[in-house]
């Protein structure tokens, strides 16, 4: 590493995290600055790889739906993909020449369900689903096992709502769906099944200075206005009457409390600021992978793509790590 | 599920189903009874023989099975492509020599069967049973099924019947010389709906002639010998009661329609007839006998008086039995014809919803059946009287030689009719008195529902009005408020001439509420007991004394009842609308009580009352009269709703108020609407045209079209996978069950300029959203092959797949059809045809460039003698959202799809985290002021964070109950509170994010969900690429067509665009290099194009190459001129082929094209001549 790096700019961003739980995640990102935590927001949503259903062989569909739909349906479906970073993408497997039905980067499923004499529609779910893998298997098959096991429920569902799976499709007395379905690993910049992620989003961490000077020129009631303004609650008045802070997150950079300090003639009463090298993270996933993994991996990913950056300044040879950079 | 449940649905189709009901009731006998009896003589022994028609029958459809006869349903005959029809026969009677009659029944055929009449197996049957055979659980009926196809009949304007009509046309005055542009114009209906026309003209000399068409051409007779053939009136009596009208000490008052010049006209008239020496009613009709006995068929033989008798009852006032009633009638038409002349009454609007009505199913089909019985009959005859020429020992006692020549033709009557529903074509020698002869019939796309539907609700002005080069048929008139939508009416050429009935309109029938079968003498009676008991005066004996302004007449559907004193006509009036109300006052509940007031030279005066059929008809509320409710519903027609007050909850009182009370009330102001435009939410947000778009575009999405549509053998269908129900939504989505046919998206979308892609009406998908599903579809195609008809030179065809092919992986099964699920690509076998007499085994491919999958596979008629010939493929092709599909919103906001954007640089909102699934561009609403479009966002996302529907029925505000100030009056002050207590900014904006750069932008972005509609225009329909491929034989330029892979014409404008940026390589490369380049040998001795010819080459050389074993060299070709007989002078040249072509062509003609060759560097110019 000949290059010289700019040592003077180099920054150690800082993560506290505040809330984890299995689907859901909140952490404070600082000392970096937007490009940074908006490359990290990009992979997580869109390059994060993880496992879904990615090849139908039907060999009977008599519902009501076409074969496209069902198909589409089963690749919608959450796999659980903790092994999808460990996985192979299939188009560069060297076991099985890419047909995906190796250890490596493929797994398989069957299904096979057929609505019987009673005059109830059947329900085709998730459940039905007859995985090749244990460890890849529908998301709400893997939480009902570990419910079964007696551990309390991972995602912290309401476990009073018994696992009803996600539906495919309603089949009518006499009609039959038996497939086959591959599944591989993918990321979500190739089709929207492989994001892991259901939301992730950040914003700057306000900065609220309330000028305590001309707020004590409002009368109570103008304060309470002035705090219904925001839609969202922010301020709030304190045993003094005072307004304080209430939640400074809650503020959507809306300005309405600021419009509405201008149309009281007082500007400058209240001054918003955003830190613009520190933001909040909110993170939410679709239970393929634990929000814990979906950070931890994305920053794996994201710092395989600047190790490919580096290396292609060496030799242009990305290896496998070419997959992760996409576009030329 | 219960039938109830669709019925608002039903009412909608009521018009349709009603008409063919009643044909079916009783419409076929009385029309079968109308027919005159046909007398054939035998001059030889003078025997006659009549044959009268007494009765119809038509049967249920049915289908013959291998365990007897079986119902057949209509499901079976669109897989069958066959008709939906029932046996139709005629009780026929033979009298011979005026003996006992003799009954016979006659096998007309099969009359197409109209979906859920009375004779439809599925009529009444409950959502469970339609399912259980294939249709819709909604299914309303109302169309035909011929060959396969679905069809309706289409409503048509008609000139509203049994009412004279007041007209000033240019095109009178090419009757004849002395003929002025007025006439009076009345359209008389009898019982069996067939219609005679009569104008009464005026003459420069201030008579009349009343003219009717009999055989194709118009007879003019003068009024006076007319007003004496009817009845035996005296010269006085018909001056008394022509001049009745006029008197002197009104002047020129109110109401006042008559002039003193009365007295003269009828004089002349009078004069006329006496010119003609004319005295007695017996002379007057002799004279017209005279006239007609040459035209009026079956009655050459008959004296003039009753030629004369019958032309009266055939031709005039069909509409009236008595000929006092006839005579009573022409005396109004002329005094009518007079104050039109003399502008003391203004002439009537023939373009006016006021003065027409509707020509019903039921009602064609009555009129076109009755031409087609007479026209058997005719043929009959004229068999019967040339075996009788033929053979003399004929006798036409023989009933079973009768029997044999009159059922030869009576295949053809039922086969007419179903060709016209087939094709739409009415074919009689006359014209039936209908607007047109063609295009009487539709057929019913379901592209969508709402297409579906306005199939059924649209109402057009006659085909003849498309052609005309003046706009006023089409401009929008106030009278026909509340009957036609303004809204939903086409854009371009049918602009105007195609209306669709309001959602509320109706259609009067023969049917009471109860769906009895009206008793039209009975409720003449009982109304002029009922008018009597208000104060009119009979005209019983024959002759009224009195006119307006004194008295009005009181007319009853077309007939003169009598007179009334306009002092006391207003009470009258309200009487009658009292009686309208009650229950069961016998008086029909869709009365039309038109009340013309007397005014200052306005339309002529009367009361002019209507009970018939095919009127239009409205539900208002009485203000006045009962206000108990729901028995205050009055339903009023157009022509008596122009001359009544009723209030609008919209329009306030229009500064009538004072002087002209309100006696009615509209129900809700979207009774103006059309089920169509009544589904854009908010419509009175937006600005009109935008409207109207909304109308068009509705009919374009691709939505659920139904949902048996595994059962459909449609030819295309448009299928959208995943559709929702609008948040936002009117009252009519509910009313009319729109959740069973969905047709688009609550699409996420964001207001702003992004990435540059959503300029010009473009819009951007987010890429995930797609992938999630968002506006799939499918395209379902149906082929139907039938090689039974299909077969060259007559050798059987069947499916079949070759014994010796063991090809397992083609898409062909081993019966010669496709597999089920199967995908064939484009060029691909998907079936095969065994010729059974060479043995042959054709394999068809698939056409066109898109991969199908095999959906469905239907064989008709197994185990057919001839095997299997019959079937349904249906193939389907997936549709996802690409670049250039295009989708609008509900607001007449359409745009076409530019990018299908990664998620991640979609803009995001921080808060909630979400990246909007489509982009439009904010240029899009200053100039089109789609207000309603942006509460529709507002709304939809106040409903999804809270979880319900918004109700966005138009006019809302202006209905309101409560006029509580406090509450806020504008939609966006409702709106705005509830997005605020979720958090959201009061007016629907949101800051966003870049999704590119994660910065904060600097406008807050206008975001909400919007139901959008993805339209039927896809690309995968339109592009057309090609860079080689098929020429076209004689130019060897590229073809055109995208179907045949041909090319986008570069023609003059483009040549010239060219020129003028003088890119004249690139105009060189497109017109010649790529089209059709040649080089062509040309003579320079001679200069021709065309003499050079080949010789042959010596052959020495190439055998030597051979033998050495070198590689064969092509030998240049040498050439030489035919003319010049040597080679000296060729010389090629580079061309366009159709210069070649242009010489060969002016060589056929004898004319020399002479090119004179020269260098570059030549010092002569080249010249050509």
């Amino acid at each position: 590493m000949d290059r010289p790096v700019g040592a003077s700019y180099q920054r150690f961003p800082r993560v506290r995290i505040r809330d984890l739980k299995d689907d859901y995640a909140k952490f404070e990102l600082r000392d970096t600055d937007a490009s940074m935590a908006n490359a990290l927001r990009r992979v997580m949503i869109a390059e994060v790889p993880t496992v879904a259903i990615d090849l139908v062989e039907i060999e009977v569909n008599s519902s009501v739906l076409n074969d496209e739909f069902i198909a589409h349906r089963l690749g919608l479906i959450p796999l659980t993909s903790a092994a999808a970073m460990q996985m192979r993408f299939s188009r560069d497997c060297d076991a099985c020449d890419g047909d995906g039905s190796c250890e490596y980067c493929s797994v398989e499923f069957h299904l096979a369900a057929r609505a019987t004499d009673s005059d109830q529609t059947l329900e085709v779910t998730s459940n039905d689903l007859r995985s090749m893998d244990p460890k890849v298997c529908p998301v709400d098959q893997a939480r009902a096992y570990q419910q079964a096991l007696g551990g309390t429920d991972p995602f912290g569902a309401n476990t009073s709502n018994e696992n009803r799976g996600i539906l495919i499709v309603k089949l009518r007395r006499g009609q039959e769906l038996r497939l086959r379905a591959i599944a591989r690993k993918g990321i979500g910049k190739d089709h929207a099944k492989w994001s892991p992620a259901a939301t992730v989003t950040f914003m700057y961490e306000p900065d609220i200075r309330i000028n305590e000077e001309l707020m004590e020129t409002l009368t109570v009631e103008e304060r309470r206005r002035l705090i219904e303004s925001s839609p969202t609650k922010v301020f709030k008045l304190d045993s003094a009457n005072q307004v304080v802070v209430d939640n400074a997150e809650a503020y959507t950079y809306d300005d309405e409390v600021i419009k509405h300090a201008e149309a009281l003639g007082k500007p400058g009463l209240v001054e918003i600021n955003a830190k613009e090298d520190s933001f909040i993270f909110t993170v939410e996933t679709t239970g393929a992978i634990t929000a814990y993994e979906l950070i931890m991996n994305a920053i794996t990913v994201l710092r395989q793509k600047l190790d490919a950056v580096r290396l292609q300044d060496d030799d242009g040879d990305l290896g496998e790590l070419g997959a992760h950079l996409g576009g030329p | 599920m219960s039938a109830d449940q669709y019925s608002a649905l039903r009412e909608l189709f009521r018009p349709h189903v009603e008409s063919f009901d009643y044909f079916l009731d009783k419409g076929l006998d009385e029309m079968i009874q109308s027919i005159r009896p046909m007398v054939i003589r035998d001059p030889n022994s003078n025997n006659t023989l009549k044959i009268i028609l007494e009765k119809g029958h038509v049967l249920s459809p049915m289908r013959d099975a291998r365990s007897g006869v079986l119902p057949l349903y209509p499901q079976e005959c669109r897989q069958a492509r066959i008709t939906y029809h029932g046996e139709f026969k005629v009780d026929v009677c033979f009298q011979y020599n005026e003996g006992a009659q003799i009954r016979h029944t006659f096998n007309f055929g099969h009359l197409p069967i109209m979906l859920m009449s009375k004779l439809c197996h599925l009529r009444g049957a409950d959502p469970h049973k339609l399912v259980f055979h294939g249709e819709e659980a909604t299914e309303m009926g109302g169309y035909f099924i011929c060959g396969g196809m679905e069809r309706l009949v289409r409503i048509l304007i008609l000139q509203k019947r049994n009412y004279p009509m007041g007209l000033v046309r240019s095109s009178f005055l090419k009757r004849g010389a002395g003929y002025t542009d007025k006439a009076v114009v009345i359209r008389c209906v009898q019982r069996d709906q067939s219609s005679v026309s009569m104008k009464l003209y005026y003459l420069q000399n201030g008579s009349a002639r009343l003219g009717f068409w009999l055989g194709g051409r118009e007879f003019l007779l003068p009024v006076g010998i007319v007003l004496k053939a009817l009845i035996d009136a005296s010269d006085r009596e018909i001056f008394t009661s022509l001049t009745c009208c006029f008197s002197d000490k009104h002047g020129k008052g109110k109401g006042v329609v008559s002039t003193q010049l009365i007295g003269e006209r009828a004089q002349i008239v009078l004069d006329e007839v006496r010119n003609l020496s004319l005295l007695t009613r017996t002379q007057c009709l002799v004279h017209i006998g005279q006239y007609f006995r040459s035209v009026m068929e079956g009655f050459e033989k008959d004296d003039y008086e009753t030629v004369a008798e019958a032309v009266l009852k055939d031709y005039i006032f069909v509409h009236l039995e008595n000929n006092h009633d006839k005579f009573n009638l022409l005396i109004f038409m002329l005094q009518k014809l007079y104050a039109l002349v003399d502008q003391t009454a203004s002439p009537d609007n023939a373009d006016a919803l006021q003065y027409q009505e509707a020509l019903l199913p039921g009602h064609l089909i009555t009129i076109f059946l009755k031409d087609r019985l007479q026209d058997w009959l005719r043929k009959s005859k004229r068999l019967i009287i040339e075996e009788v020429a033929k053979n003399k020992g004929f006798d036409l006692g023989n009933a079973l030689e009768i029997r044999k020549f009159v059922t030869k033709y009576t295949s053809s009557v039922s086969r007419a009719i179903e060709s016209m529903i087939k094709v739409g074509k009415v074919n009689a020698q006359s014209g039936l008195d209908l607007p047109q002869r063609d295009g009487m019939t539709i057929q019913a796309e379901r592209l969508n529902f709402h297409r579906y539907i306005s199939h059924f609700r649209s109402v057009h002005r006659g085909s003849a009005f498309a052609k005309m080069r003046t706009t006023s048929v089409r401009k929008l008139l106030p009278e026909s408020w509340g009957f036609l939508c303004p809204v939903h009416t086409p854009d371009g050429e049918p602009c105007g001439l195609l209306n669709h009935m309001t959602s509320t309109c109706r259609i009067s029938s023969f049917y009471n509420s109860e769906g009895v079968v009206k008793n039209f003498g009975e409720m003449k009676k009982l109304l002029s007991a009922e008018l009597v008991r208000v104060g009119m005066n009979p005209v019983l004996p024959k002759i009224e004394r009195t006119g307006p302004p004194e008295v009005l007449h009181v007319h009853l559907d077309g007939r003169i009842l009598g007179t009334i004193a306009s002092a006391t006509i207003e009470k009258a009036v309200n009487y009658l609308r009292t009686l309208k109300l009650l229950a069961h006052s016998g008086i029909p509940e869709d009365l039309e009580v038109g009340y013309v007031p007397l005014s200052f030279s306005g339309a002529f005066p009367g009361l002019y009352l209507f009970t018939n059929p095919a009127r239009f008809v409205r539900p208002v509320r009485n203000l006045f009269i009962l206000s108990d409710g729901k028995q205050s519903i009055e339903l009023i027609g157009p022509f008596e709703q122009a001359f009544m007050e009723i209030r609008c909850p919209d329009g306030g009182d229009g500064g009538r108020q004072e002087q002209f009370p309100a006696t009615h009330e509209e129900i809700h102001p979207t009774a103006i609407l059309s089920v169509v435009a009544n589904l854009t939410p908010w419509s009175d947000h937006n600005q009109s045209p935008r409207n109207m778009y909304q109308c068009q575009m509705a009919k374009q999405t691709m939505g659920f079209c139904g949902q048996a549509l595994k059962f459909r053998t449609d030819v295309k269908a448009f299928h959208l996978q995943t559709p929702q129900t609008p948040i936002v939504r009117t009252g009519t989505y509910n009313k009319y069950n729109m959740d069973e046919f969905p047709s688009g998206t609550n699409a996420i979308v964001a207001v702003l300029s992004y990435t540059g892609y959503d300029m010009e009406d473009a819009m951007i998908l987010n890429k995930s959203a797609v992938d999630r599903g968002m506006f799939r579809g499918h395209i379902y195609q149906t082929e139907c092959i039938d090689l039974s008809t299909k077969s060259r030179d007559n050798v059987p065809e069947t499916f079949a797949k070759s014994v010796l092919s063991r090809d397992t992986s083609s898409a062909i099964d081993s019966d010669g059809l496709p597999r089920l699920g199967q995908t064939v690509h484009p060029n691909e076998q998907y079936y095969s045809v065994h010729n059974s007499l060479t043995g042959v085994i054709r394999p068809v491919r698939l056409k066109g460039t898109e991969p199908a999958f095999i959906d469905y596979v239907a064989v008709n008629g197994a185990g057919s003698k001839h095997g299997l010939q019959k079937a349904n493929i249906r193939l389907r092709r997936v549709r996802n959202p690409i670049i250039g599909d295009k989708f609008s919103s509900r607001h007449g906001q359409k745009g076409v799809c530019s990018q299908l954007w990664p998620d991640i640089d979609m803009p995001f909102s921080a808060n909630t985290g979400m990246r909007p699934d489509l982009i439009i561009n904010p240029h899009a609403f200053p100039s089109r002021m789609t207000i309603a479009m942006l509460l529709e966002s507002m709304a939809a996302k106040a409903g999804s964070l809270h979880g319900k529907f918004i109700d966005a029925t138009p006019f809302a505000n202006s209905v309101k109950q409560d006029k509580d100030p406090r509450k806020p009056n504008s939609i966006v002050d409702e709106l705005g509170p509830m997005l605020a207590s979720y958090g959201f900014n009061y007016h629907g904006k949101e800051v966003l994010y870049s999704g590119v750069f994660g910065t904060e932008m600097d406008c807050e972005i206008f975001i909400g969900p919007v139901y959008y509609q993805r339209l039927r225009h896809m690309v995968s329909d339109k592009f057309q690429v090609r860079t080689t491929g098929r020429i076209d034989q004689i130019t060897r330029q590229p073809i055109g067509g995208r179907k045949h892979g041909g090319g986008i014409r570069f023609g003059e404008m483009e040549r010239d665009a060219l020129l003028a940026h003088g890119s004249s390589y690139l105009l060189h490369d497109r017109l010649h290099s790529c089209s059709d380049y040649h080089i062509a040998d040309v003579c320079s001795l001679c200069g021709s194009l065309l003499t050079a010819t080949m010789i042959e080459s010596n052959n020495q050389k190439k055998a030597k190459h051979e033998m050495l074993g070198l590689p064969t060299v092509r030998p240049p070709k040498n050439f030489a001129c035919q003319a010049c007989k040597t080679s000296k002078g060729m010389e090629t040249v580079a061309m366009p082929y159709v210069f070649r072509y242009l010489a060969a062509e002016l060589a056929a003609m004898n004319i020399k094209l002479e090119l004179r060759l020269s260098n570059k560097s030549g010092l002569l110019p080249s010249q050509e001549s």
